[in-house]
């Protein structure tokens, strides 16, 4: 690291800061998380003591977990959260893929009307309660469709897609076509493979918007039996009901479930959501990054 | 008139498999977005129970450029709004250019998978972590504040520090991820022109000076001016997790007044104004920043 022989002892010192710096900047981002892991693993008893600033659990306790898991407000979040995310990303990444496919052909008649109409959404907003009319007028309300749909065709990703159509060579396509390939076996045999990490990208981009989805599905979905995990950390965490989450004989009585303090179970709640997105962070971080270094990514 | 018809027969003959491609897609532009355009018009109507509703004009537009708690919700837009815009845009820079000194590939990845993270989290995770974080009894922060011999601070329950904490939890969020476009803008930047520099006896401070940020220039203005674009819809996501009773006059913003009002207390052709009127002033905000973006750097926002 130090073996660039023209470098003074000042910038040494210079460089040592600079890396300092940024292991501080890792500290920050990292440590609030850490923190809370180590809550939800430690001994429930130590926990009412446990400085904010720790970051391995004291005593090893699965109790929190274990309860976590056995909660059916949980479970159901977690099986609703699933399906949102499963049905939005492959309907989001079909339909995304196939409007791209047709928008890329330049010569499409009504192509750039469409491009307009798609751009118009992008600029202009006309807030959340038209939407919610539209939502209600059609009779998707408190129907999982609602949310799964939201997100069908994000405006980003179907320019980022368009362009990297584009940019197939066109000996592909005309061989293609002299082989007697229809448009969609054409999208399917030659443009999917060609595009396969752009395509791969996407799709971890819709699944992290899906898995994340709080709003819609809290304005969307009246029914709790229908939350998905965000709506079921938001109830307990942002608005603070108890009730809802260990249920109201535990919350008076001196149970088990008592026992545990809310802070460990909060802290127990933030990580297993967390966790489905840490799973596929390496996944994010391959395509992703090297998506936004090759300028295909904007924003 | 019947070549005109022939054409178009051939014309459909094939371009029409591309039409069913594009079917899905523009379904949903119907539904989502071209529909609640059509259902905006609620903004000049007072409901009624029993339809048709009655056309009222701009009189809930009048309704709340007299309403002292929509001047304050918008003013409370625009302050946050403009504190993030100067205290967040330059950290991502800085950041990059961090990074971009980093010798050892290995030391740079392990940063940046790190600091990348919180932008992958919802705000509803990120306000559990941040109310954690701040607890006066036993958040991290207060408990630097306690070592440093100063009494704790209730940051969320706290008016003067609750914008504050808006400000450093999105910088928490997105100065990491958003230090990546920077940096791949640094890498783009010819080599030789480090090297001319160095030949001409240039230190690392004055490569970063004369080099690495003329090199990234274009991008920071692009940005700039997109952040400025999107200046009245930012952060709705992260106020609505993170407001209390406490606080919410000094950080509640237009958006989550619509939400508040409209949906929460059921003033829906009220709600559907104040929706339109930041629209309409957020398209204008935007195509002009696209507009000044395609002119100074080449480059639009789209």
């Amino acid at each position: 690291m130090f073996t660039n022989s023209r470098s003074t002892p000042f910038e040494r010192i210079e460089y040592i800061l600079i890396l300092s710096a940024l292991f501080l900047m890792v500290v920050v981002t990292a440590q609030p998380i850490l923190h809370l892991v180590a809550v939800s693993f430690s001994d429930p008893a130590e926990v009412p003591g446990m400085s904010g600033l720790e970051v391995l659990p004291r005593g090893v306790s699965f109790d929190v977990w274990s309860l976590l898991i056995q909660n059916p407000n949980v479970q159901r979040g977690f099986l609703n959260a699933a399906i949102i995310t499963a049905a939005g990303t492959v309907i989001a990444v079909l339909g995304t893929t196939l409007m791209a496919w047709a928008l890329a052909q330049q010569r499409l008649p009504g192509r750039r009307i469409i491009l307009l109409l798609v751009l118009v959404t992008v600029v202009f907003d006309p807030g959340i309660i038209p939407e919610f009319f539209v939502m209600k007028n059609i009779g998707l309300l408190n129907s999982y469709w609602s949310v799964i749909l939201f997100r069908a065709v994000f405006a980003w990703y179907l320019i980022i897609l368009i362009r990297l159509f584009e940019e197939v060579p066109s000996e592909l396509l005309e061989a293609a076509e002299l082989d007697g390939a229809n448009p969609f076996q054409t999208l399917w045999y030659v443009i999917v493979p060609v595009a396969k990490s752009s395509i791969a990208m996407i799709t971890l981009f819709y699944l992290v918007l899906n898995w994340n989805e709080f709003f819609r599905a809290m304005i969307y979905l009246n029914d709790p039996d229908k939350w998905p995990l965000q709506v079921v950390l938001r109830q307990f965490v942002v608005e603070g009901d108890k009730v809802g989450m260990v249920g109201l004989a535990n919350v008076s009585a001196n149970t088990d479930v008592n026992q545990i303090s809310i802070r460990a179970l909060k802290a127990g709640m933030i990580t297993l959501t967390i966790a489905p997105l840490v799973l596929i962070y390496p996944l994010i971080l391959k395509y992703f990054t090297k998506g936004t270094m090759s300028g295909a990514v904007k924003g | 008139m019947n070549q005109k018809f022939e054409n178009l027969q051939q014309s459909f003959r094939r371009w029409w498999p591309f039409y069913v491609m594009l079917a899905p897609g523009l379904l949903f532009y119907l539904v989502y977005h071209y529909l609640p355009i059509w259902e905006a018009r609620l903004a000049f109507q007072d409901v009624r129970i029993i339809p048709p509703n009655i056309w009222v004009g701009t009189k809930h537009f009048v309704a709340l450029a007299s309403s002292p708690v929509f001047l304050q919700v918008l003013m409370n837009t625009i302050v946050i709004s403009a504190m993030k815009l100067v205290f967040i845009f330059p950290v991502p820079i800085l950041v990059a250019l961090l990074l971009n000194e980093v010798r050892s590939a290995n030391y740079r990845k392990f940063v940046q998978s790190v600091i990348y993270l919180p932008h992958y989290l919802s705000w509803v995770v990120i306000a559990g972590i941040t109310v954690a974080t701040l607890s006066p009894s036993d958040g991290a922060v207060n408990e630097v504040i306690g070592l440093m011999g100063f009494d704790p601070i209730p940051f969320m329950t706290d008016t003067g520090s609750i914008r504050w904490v808006l400000v450093f939890s999105e910088m928490w969020r997105s100065a990491g991820w958003d230090s990546l476009i920077y940096f791949a803008a640094i890498v783009g930047i010819s080599q030789e022109l480090y090297e001319a520099a160095e030949m001409d006896g240039a230190g690392r401070w004055q490569k970063i000076w004369f080099v690495t940020i003329p090199g990234i220039a274009p991008t920071i203005a692009t940005l700039f001016i997109l952040n400025v674009g999107l200046f009245l819809s930012q952060g709705f996501d992260q106020v609505i997790n993170l407001s209390n009773d406490v606080v919410r006059s000094h950080i509640d913003i237009v958006d989550t007044y619509v939400y508040r009002i409209g949906l929460q207390t059921g003033e829906f052709a009220l709600a559907t104004a104040a929706g339109l009127f930041k629209g309409v002033i957020g398209m204008i905000l935007i195509i002009s920043a696209h507009t000044i973006s395609k002119r100074l750097t080449g480059k639009g926002v789209w």
